[in-house]
């Protein structure tokens, strides 16, 4: 019921308001009609109504007044109507309470917001406005802001459903109206209603007009629009001047209602639309004239009518029967490409936008260029799409961009007469069909760098251990192929730096991947029974090959010392991902990258960490424990792996770093597809250095000066050791622990069987493609550092030891064990001699007893004391005398006597290196 | 030691009474071998490893010579018994003493050493208010390491006059240790000792040398030295360890210190400067402030622990040379028999 009656007044409100608009060109007696007519109205109903109808009409009037206001501009007007008009609501909320926020109030809530926001933005208009009403519609505007905020959720929903209040009112009208005017009238005078145009109080009358002009008068003159105008202008300054004396920030705003409706419509159909015609309303004024002029019936009405957004859009790109051609396009294409980053332009519609300009192109033959044109534009336009760079892109939007480069692409092959480039200027662009060749100004590979940039995102963004990252990667093959395809094109076409551009982008895409195609091949296995398909793709370039090719390119031909870096960086990868040790070292060594890396930026960085680590997991691979260690170290003792190869951001910084330096940091992770196994390296590592520092701590028991070669795999030993219980080894350092405890007792069949066991294997081991070839590197590996370690161990216990036992209880040949402790005798490792005939190894007692060490040791000290007493007397020397009352000449005796000690113990030192004691250096290890 | 102190100024005054002050220094020092014997016997029977003993010295100045003839252990005490009155004990031992005829007179204190391990701030403090009451009081210290390597090993030490004036002042500073121009050879002196026996223990040894047939047992010509020589360097390591965190400390000290000189130069520069021009202003001139106040002078770190670190190195280099050197000997004295045989 109530609902019932809210509506009736609502468009009884309406009605009256129609009515205003039907008699616009008097605008001064409007307000005072208005009034009447409502006046009228109370009359006639105040019998019936109840106290929520009085209610409800005082609203209702006080509405009507404020879209008068809002017709004529009159900002003062409006701020003072609507402030009574807040009053009168609060006044009325029991009853408000009762029944819910009358629709009609909601209405103008939002109307009025959206006029207000046209006004502020039409800043020409702005200028125009004097000096009251300006600062009434700032006042008024921040005034509904805030006020707007308490209805958010009623004036979205009105927002979503304006048809229905609108339908409400025809309905309501049409019986009105239909004793005094025609069906068709009606129709028009409502469909004007809706079309009411809210930019300018101009159009807004030219709508009135035509509706008029079809109803009562057939046509109205520019003269009275003139008129009106002016009329308008005079009022807006009367009022604003009668206002301003009573309350001068005050202002009001009338004409302004029916823009809602008109935005409403529009933004049903195409929201864009409404900006652009701002940007263009003067042409389409011309426009929509012409077409009044010309049709004052049907056709013309079409074109307002249109509330679906494909009839409207069109004739808003061009108006019908214009001639379409190449030149009119690219004119609406810069119409379009104006908004494009403006605040407030919705970039999908403009998406939109390009989409249908294609179209129309294609649809009238325009020829490639200008196809071209368009395409670039919409690419552009999609990675545009996202505000900003951290932001990634939406599935649909990136199946399109990727939709459009391949049609792009596409076209670009199928045409050879196309050039495009950055360098060609706009106007020298040759877009329309003639004998020249195309020339279109764009760079398709920074589009596709671009787009590359994207996918990267992508992953980034996504979880890695969803399937939905799965399914992103399947586009990998998609982005390889454009890169592929823009590689074929640019050789035939690109300067050498966009060639080694792409070439770049495509080694960036392939670095990482292990060729298994190759990998098999290689091992002889392609002869097998395999699908065809298989065969088929077994036939491509060894990925190899194609690195080498495009690197040695870049080599050659780049002139920016970044691609080449990383190229290089690229190369040494895949070398090493492979198995290429020797390459990829000597490539490395041959670079000089290490000395001057740290001037890189981070992304280079990044990839020369992973490149360096890679290449330790190579020399693993390979049983260059060693290089294995030192290509590892710095990653590794560093403690910050995960960070230096871009995998992930440690915690422990967080807060280090504020906000924006995290963004960019995580803007540099590598996805999640390139990660290299971090568990994998670290085991590498500690292996590596489990295989070398056992033994040397072995042959360095009693050393002072011992030196460790690896501090992490201390701290893991050391953390072992902790441990009050040690229960079997569960994680992959436990297990490592676990083979060094049992290495240094040289026992390696127990150090073998922690290292490789089915957790290390499912772990570790069979990640590497040879993984079986690495176990048995690594077993021997184990038996040799045993033996070693053994021997360095127990050589005290043994005065001679048999090679036959020692090969028997390391399960190494006798030649090894041969040349192992050879070896051991040459670098003065182990004292010990070799007995030929009876294979035995005869040991030599001649380690330093331990008053021999300890008066080292005290040597050591002793000379740490001299060094300090020295700093002592240095300081004392000119400015105090010295504590012991030395006169300079006692002094510098001494001091002559320190270096005499010190040489001294100097040559005693080495003369104890000659006698072998002291620690070789691993070098020929 | 204060309590110690009183009871011996009761003795100084007892033997002033006898002897006034010394007109000639101690030269010597004469022991009974009762009381080598007995301090044998006090350590053999309380003091093992590196524990040690100590005891009171009885005895008198006879011209330049200072016998003495008796000593009595001062008794271990453990914690129980914490309210144990030491000079109470030695007072009652002393009045005991002269009640069956002996010597009764405080001529000083001896102590055992680990390995000659002994120059301590202990020994300096105590030795020091030994000499400030009984002039020609000395500490005898036994060595029974060496002892028990088969010769006997007793030496008597007191403090120079030099670094008794320094303890009297309590100026341990780098500038006064300067002034007193000390170093750590002349902290303490040796005196000789010489032990003798009356007559009648002599013909006792004589006697008892025929019929013992123990001396077959020469530690003497033992050959092993790693051992010793091990324990040296390890305690030798450690004072240069202390030495090495001395030197580190001062050196500190005094960069503190010429840094510190090196800002107060400046700012009384600035200070003049800035007095000059307003004197060419015709203001009057700023205000003299305490410098002192604005730099405190850094605390100087006591050198006096220094010096008795250096002393003990020295001792134990001493020791060491003395050891190794006869050690060589022996060796040559045993390669000598070897090739003889």
């Amino acid at each position: 019921m109530s609902r019932f009656f809210a509506t009736g007044s609502d468009s009884e409100s309406e009605e009256s308001s129609s009515a205003d608009e039907i008699t616009p060109k008097a605008p001064g007696a409007t307000f005072k009609q208005s009034l009447l007519l409502s006046d009228d109205e109370e009359d006639t109903k105040r019998v019936v109504r109840s106290a929520k109808d009085k209610r409800f009409e005082e609203l209702t009037n006080l509405i009507k007044t404020i879209r008068n206001a809002m017709k004529i501009r009159d900002m003062s007007k409006c701020l003072e109507e609507f402030e009574q008009l807040c009053r009168a609501f609060l006044k009325s909320k029991n009853i408000v309470d009762k029944e819910g926020i009358p629709p009609f109030y909601i209405r103008l809530l939002a109307d009025l917001e959206d006029y207000l926001n046209q006004l502020w933005e039409d800043k020409e208009g702005k200028k125009k406005m004097n000096k009251n009403n300006a600062k009434a519609l700032s006042t008024l505007r921040q005034k509904i802001r805030k006020y707007n905020r308490d209805f958010e959720s009623e004036i979205a929903a009105y927002k979503e459903n304006p048809q229905e209040s609108a339908d409400e009112e025809e309905e309501e009208k049409e019986p009105e109206d239909s004793g005094s005017s025609s069906d068709s009238e009606g129709e028009v005078s409502s469909k004007s209603f809706l079309k009411k145009k809210p930019e300018a109080p101009s159009e807004a009358t030219k709508f009135l007009k035509t509706a008029k002009g079809s109803g009562d008068e057939s046509s109205s003159s520019d003269e009275d629009d003139d008129d009106d105008d002016e009329d308008w202008g005079s009022d807006q300054s009367g009022s604003s001047g009668e206002t301003s004396d009573k309350e001068e920030g005050k202002t009001s705003s009338m004409s302004v209602l029916f823009l809602k409706k008109a935005q409403d419509t529009e933004k049903l159909g195409v929201r864009k639309e409404e900006r652009k015609k701002k940007l263009k309303q003067k042409e389409r004024i011309e426009e929509e004239a012409e077409e009044e002029g010309g049709e004052e019936s049907g056709g013309g009405w079409e074109k307002v009518k249109g509330g679906v957004p494909l009839v409207k859009e069109k004739p808003k790109m061009f108006a019908k029967g214009t001639e379409i051609n190449t030149a009119v396009v690219v004119k609406k294409l810069n119409e379009i490409l104006q908004a494009r980053g403006k605040k407030g332009t919705d970039r999908a519609a403009q998406i939109e936008l390009f989409h249908a300009l294609a179209a129309i192109a294609a649809e009238n033959n325009l020829g490639q260029g200008i196809l071209v044109k368009i395409k670039f534009n919409i690419i552009a336009s999609l990675y545009d799409y996202n505000p900003n760079l951290a932001a990634f892109m939406k599935p649909d939007m990136w199946k399109k961009c990727l939709d459009c480069i391949d049609e792009l692409l596409d076209i670009l092959f199928e045409h050879n007469n196309i050039f495009i480039g950055e360098n060609i200027a706009e106007d020298s662009e040759n877009l329309a069909v003639s004998d020249q060749p195309f020339r279109v100004r764009g760079c398709i590979l920074t589009l596709v760098e671009r787009m590359d940039e994207e996918f990267t995102k992508i992953m980034q963004n996504t979880d890695p251990h969803s399937q939905e990252y799965v399914d992103n990667l399947k586009d990998e093959g998609r982005v390889c192929g454009i890169v592929d395809r823009l590689l074929t094109y640019l050789e035939n076409k690109g300067s050498t730096e966009e060639i080694c551009r792409v070439y770049l982008r495509r080694i960036m895409h392939t670095y990482y991947k292990f060729d298994y195609k190759a990998h098999r091949r290689s091992l002889g296995l392609q002869g097998e029974t395999k699908s065809e398909q298989d065969q088929e793709e077994s036939e491509g370039e060894d990925s190899a090959v194609i690195m080498d090719r495009l690197c040695k390119f870049i080599y050659a031909k780049d002139r920016t010392d970044r691609i080449r870096t990383c190229a290089i960086l690229c190369h040494i990868y895949h070398h090493a991902l492979h198995s290429r040790w020797y390459q990829a070292r000597d490539l490395m060594l041959m670079s000089h990258l290490q000395d001057n890396i740290q001037h890189a930026d981070p992304p280079v960085q990044i990839l020369y960490n992973r490149t360096m680590v890679q290449l330790g997991i190579c020399a693993f691979r390979q049983g260059m424990i060693k290089d294995a260690h030192n290509a590892l170290l710095d990653i590794q003792s560093s403690g910050r792996a995960k960070e230096l190869l871009g995998q992930g951001l440690l915690m422990r910084n967080m807060q280090e770093r504020n906000a924006e330096q995290e963004k960019i940091e995580k803007r540099r992770q590598v996805p999640f597809h390139m990660h290299i196994n971090l568990e994998l390296l670290e085991c590498v590592y500690l292996v590596s250095a489990m295989l070398l520092e056992i033994p040397y701590m072995a042959a360095h028991e009693f050393d002072a000066r011992r030196r460790m070669i690896s501090k992490q795999f201390h701290h893991q030993l050391r953390v072992g050791e902790r441990q009050p219980l040690l229960g079997p080894p569960e994680s992959m350092r436990e297990h490592v622990v676990a083979a060094s405890k049992a290495m240094k007792m040289g026992d390696w069949r127990t150090c073998h069987s922690f290292i490789i066991n089915e957790k290390m294997n499912s772990k570790v081991w069979d990640l590497f493609p040879e993984a079986q070839r690495v176990r048995e590197m690594l077993v021997r590996k184990i038996q040799e550092e045993s033996l070693r370690t053994y021997l360095f161990t127990y050589s005290s216990v043994y005065d001679s030891i048999s090679m036959a036992t020692l090969s028997e209880m390391f399960e190494l040949e006798m030649p090894t064990v041969h040349s192992i402790i050879s070896k051991m005798i040459i670098n003065e490792e182990l004292m010990a001699s070799l007995d030929q005939p009876t294979q035995t190894v005869v040991m030599h007692r001649t380690e330093p007893t331990s008053l021999q060490n300890m008066a080292l040791q005290l040597a050591e000290k002793l000379g740490n004391l001299v060094e300090n007493n020295e700093r002592v007397f240095d300081l004392k020397q000119g400015v105090y005398g010295g504590y012991f009352n030395r006169d300079q000449k006692g002094g510098y005796q001494q001091k002559q006597s320190y270096q005499r000690d010190q040489k001294s113990y100097q040559q005693k030192q080495s003369g104890y290196q000659r006698g072998g004691y002291r620690n070789q250096n691993q070098g020929n290890y | 030691m204060a309590s110690r102190k009183e009871s011996t100024s009761v003795s100084s005054t007892a033997m002033a009474s006898t002897g006034g002050t010394l007109d000639s220094p101690v030269k010597q020092i004469q022991i009974e071998g009762l009381v080598v014997l007995k301090i044998i016997k006090h350590y053999q029977e309380e003091g093992q490893g590196s524990e040690v003993v100590q005891g009171v010295l009885l005895g008198l100045v006879v011209d330049d010579r200072l016998e003495i003839t008796n000593c009595f252990p001062f008794p271990q005490h453990t914690e129980d018994d914490a309210d144990f009155d030491e000079v109470q004990y030695q007072m009652e031992m002393m009045r005991s003493l002269r009640h069956v005829n002996i010597d009764h007179l405080h001529v000083g204190w001896y102590q055992s050493t680990y390995y000659g391990s002994f120059v301590s701030r202990a020994l300096l403090d105590s030795q020091f208010s030994y000499q400030h009451a009984i002039e020609e009081s000395v500490v005898l210290i036994y060595d029974p390491i060496k002892t028990a390597q088969g010769s006997l090993s007793l030496k008597a030490y007191r403090l120079t006059p030099k670094l008794m004036e320094i303890c009297k002042e309590k100026d341990f500073t780098p500038e006064g240790l300067k002034k007193a121009n000390i170093g750590f050879e002349q902290m303490f002196e040796e005196v000789p000792i010489v032990i003798k026996n009356s007559h009648l223990i002599s013909v006792l040894m004589w006697e008892l040398e025929d019929k013992s047939t123990v001396a077959d047992k020469h530690e003497l010509l033992n050959l092993s030295s790693s051992n010793h020589l091990e324990k040296s360097l390890q305690l030798l390591m450690d004072r240069v360890d202390d030495m090495s965190q001395d030197i580190v400390k001062y050196n500190t000290y005094s960069r503190n210190l010429s840094k510190q000189q090196q800002q107060k130069h400046q700012y009384l520069q600035r200070r003049q400067q800035e007095n000059a021009q307003r004197q060419s202003r015709g203001e009057p001139p700023l205000p003299e402030e305490d410098i002192s106040k604005l730099f405190k002078p850094p605390q100087p770190p006591p050198r006096m622990d220094t010096l008795l670190i250096a002393g003990q190195i020295n001792n134990y280099c001493q020791n060491v040379k003395e050891f190794t050197s006869q050690n060589l000997g022996k060796l040559f004295m045993a390669e000598a028999l070897q090739g003889h045989n």
